[in-house]
């Protein structure tokens, strides 16, 4: 096994056994934690990979972004610091049991499918990936990329209108 | 001439004519652990009392001058009692994340300085999207204090966390921008392409008005990042006690006062980088006897000297300015810097676009 | 428009009123031998002692002349100005030639540890008989030798001081 195995296996490791942590812990805001580790280990998986650009929007996005927030909407709950009651017994069986299953479907499909390898030169290199964005022809993504900034623009103006005060009703 | 160009070169030479590739990959990142965690610890040294220093000069008064010849071993004195503190946890604290938090903190900084570009080839990794790594992983210090201010359970600190949570997520957005504004005027995200890009002139210089703009916006933007007056709310003394490292002291206090001090050496050299042309020498047009004269200035020295000016720019807010009210903080993010940095990024666009800077 | 000429200059004289904080501490840092005023007490000791400013103030102490004579009358008007208790006459009452009896300090005992340094009893003083020293080293191992008795001993009221 070479060194480069041995590092994603550990990085795996780090992903699987992280995750299994946050869904298992009860104490809310570690489960939070355990899932930035989680996180960040994907983010190391996709640099042992050499696709800098992925790693690094995965580490802002889910990292600085999503767990940020997950962190504030934890801090905000009520009696967040209490430790929740344990996962009853069946519950823990069933989700055990949609697991295995959910696994097993995975691995039924990429068995039939096989560990194919893609002959086809890969590479992120920021440039490309900014001119497909933008590019109206074949292979571009410019319908995609304005249908998505358009709907987040909607949303940012809605979330504007929900948090302005309007001066007018409290004269 | 002094270049450290040429050690580096020689160390990976020897070290891969001599061990197999994989060994000597393992042996230069010992190398580069040991000396970024000794460039931490002299940068804590250095930049504490560089701190205390121009503090007491600019509050008209002298400064530590007791420890040592003109006072310069108070650092030393400093971190010795800080060592043989002892390293406190609070009962109700949730103790392993109070005990992680401070290390989180510190690994961050840490990763943080592997794209920058110290001398003329002297880098830990030129990664092509060093510019962005920097802003993505800065991202990550957050949860860190987030983590130490809940972890402590006390109010203060978790009020202080928030604060500081607040305050990071808005101004990293128009830091992003001012970076943007550089990224767009050179074409790449990869530091040595855009230190490269500035050797007929800096980017504050050759860039117009934006650039310049955009310099100043990043300036304030990585102060309120790293958490110092005048943005320094999430430590208010004054409300807060310590914000969210109160509970800690020793050692693991040290660590968040030392990460302090090494992020704010990491946004200035960035901030140097990107603005003032890292380690390429000042040029001016066709003086060539005088080009000359500065290309003999090693460039490590270069870099290091930008770096240092913009750090005494940054003590000079904080000495300067009083601290900002939560509501004032948010209203210059949301009201001022963000639209501005907008603006200035299209119209540095524009200028890219029709080639109109030098 | 007027909407984005308010905003412009509100940035423009918000930046302008920055940069004056900052050009007067850089004012300060550059030229930090001349503007520091710290003093190195144990060092320049003799000095301090030869030329502290006038109205820095010390401790209470009563004059007296070359013949062991002072102007209080015992009056009580600093006592009663103090706000804190820190002056305590004891009078007595002499006999003059004439055999009549007349008001004169005993002891002007005077606590050191509780003065505030306010001047009061000073402005107080109808015979200006108290001033104030320019003494400032008052560290002692014992906390009775601050009571102090200003008044020497066997000292009398100057004559013609009423």
């Amino acid at each position: 096994m070479s060194l480069s195995a041995i590092i994603f296996y550990l990085i795996s490791a780090l992903i699987l056994g992280a995750g299994l942590m946050a869904v298992t812990t009860t104490k809310i805001f570690r489960s939070a934690i355990y899932l930035l580790a989680s996180l960040v280990g994907i983010a190391g998986l996709y640099f042992w990979m050499e696709v800098e650009f992925i790693a690094a929007v995965q580490i802002v996005v889910y990292v600085g972004g999503i767990v940020v927030l997950i962190i504030f909407s934890v801090f905000l709950t009520q009696q967040a610091g209490q430790q929740m009651p344990a996962t009853p017994r069946n519950r823990t069986l069933w989700s055990v049991l949609a697991t295995i299953f959910g696994f097993a479907l995975t691995w039924n499909l990429v068995s039939a499918y096989g560990f194919k390898a893609l002959d086809v030169e890969f590479d992120d290199n920021v440039e490309r990936i900014g001119t497909k964005m933008l590019e109206s022809g074949s292979g571009g993504f410019a319908l995609p990329f304005e249908a998505v900034s358009i709907l987040l623009l909607a949303a940012m103006i809605g979330c504007i209108v929900i948090a302005m005060k309007s001066t007018s009703e409290q004269k | 001439m002094f270049s450290l160009e040429n050690i580096t070169n020689l160390v990976s030479t020897w070290l891969y004519a001599n061990l197999d590739p994989t060994w000597a990959l393992v042996v230069q990142f010992v190398i580069v652990g040991v000396l970024v965690i000794s460039l931490f610890s002299i940068l804590g040294l250095v930049l504490i009392m560089m701190e205390r220093r121009v503090a007491a000069w600019m509050q008209l008064r002298l400064g530590p001058n007791r420890v040592g010849p003109r006072g310069y071993f108070q650092t030393v004195a400093d971190t010795l009692k800080l060592i043989v503190k002892e390293g406190m946890t609070p009962d109700g604290a949730d103790k392993f994340l109070f005990n992680l938090a401070p290390f989180i903190v510190m690994i961050v900084s840490m990763v943080i300085m592997a794209p920058l570009m110290f001398a003329k080839g002297f880098q830990i990794w030129d990664v092509n999207i060093g510019v962005f790594f920097i802003t993505a992983v800065s991202s990550v210090s957050v949860i860190g204090i987030l983590m130490a201010g809940w972890a402590s359970n006390n109010k203060y600190s978790l009020l202080g966390a928030m604060r500081s949570g607040a305050q990071i997520v808005s101004y990293e957005l128009s830091a992003g921008l001012a970076i943007l504004t550089i990224v767009v005027f050179s074409g790449s995200l990869q530091v040595s392409t855009i230190v490269e890009s500035q050797a007929d002139g800096w980017w504050l210089l050759k860039g117009h008005v934006p650039a310049v703009i955009s310099f100043v916006i990043f300036i304030i933007a990585v102060t309120a990042e790293t958490n110092r007056a005048p943005f320094d709310l999430a430590e208010a003394e004054s409300e807060l006690t310590a914000g969210f490292h109160t509970e800690y002291s020793g050692m693991k206090f040290a660590l968040f006062f030392l990460a302090e001090y090494v992020n704010i050496f990491v946004v200035c050299a960035v901030g140097a980088t990107l603005y003032l042309g890292g380690w390429m020498p000042f040029h001016i047009g066709n003086w060539t006897s005088f080009n000359q004269v500065m290309d003999y200035i090693p460039s490590s020295a270069w870099f290091f000297g930008k770096t240092f000016f913009l750090i005494f720019v940054i003590m000079w807010f904080r000495w300067t300015f009083p601290r900002l009210r939560i509501d004032q903080l948010l209203n210059l993010e949301w009201k001022y810097l963000l639209p501005i940095s907008l603006f200035n990024l299209l119209l540095a666009t524009v200028i890219a676009i029709m080639g109109l800077h030098f | 428009m007027s909407f984005i000429r308010q905003y412009l200059s509100d940035v423009i004289s918000g930046v302008k009123s920055l940069l004056t904080g900052m050009r007067l501490t850089g004012k300060y840092f550059i030229k930090h031998k001349e503007t520091n005023i710290t003093q190195q007490y144990p060092d320049n000791r003799q000095e301090l002692f030869a030329g502290l400013p006038d109205r820095f103030r010390g401790e209470v102490v009563m004059s007296h002349d070359d013949n062991n004579e002072h102007a209080c009358t015992g009056c009580t008007a600093c006592e009663l100005a103090c706000p804190n208790g820190t002056i305590k006459i004891v009078t007595k009452f002499d006999m003059t030639p004439e055999g009549k009896k007349k008001k004169a300090i005993d002891k002007f005992v005077y606590h050191l540890e509780l003065c505030t340094m306010c001047n009061l009893c000073i402005e107080a003083c109808p015979t200006s008989a108290i001033k104030m020293a320019q003494n400032f080293e008052h560290s002692v191992f014992d906390r009775r030798d601050l009571t102090k008795v200003l008044n020497k001993p066997g000292s009398k009221v100057r004559e013609g001081v009423e």
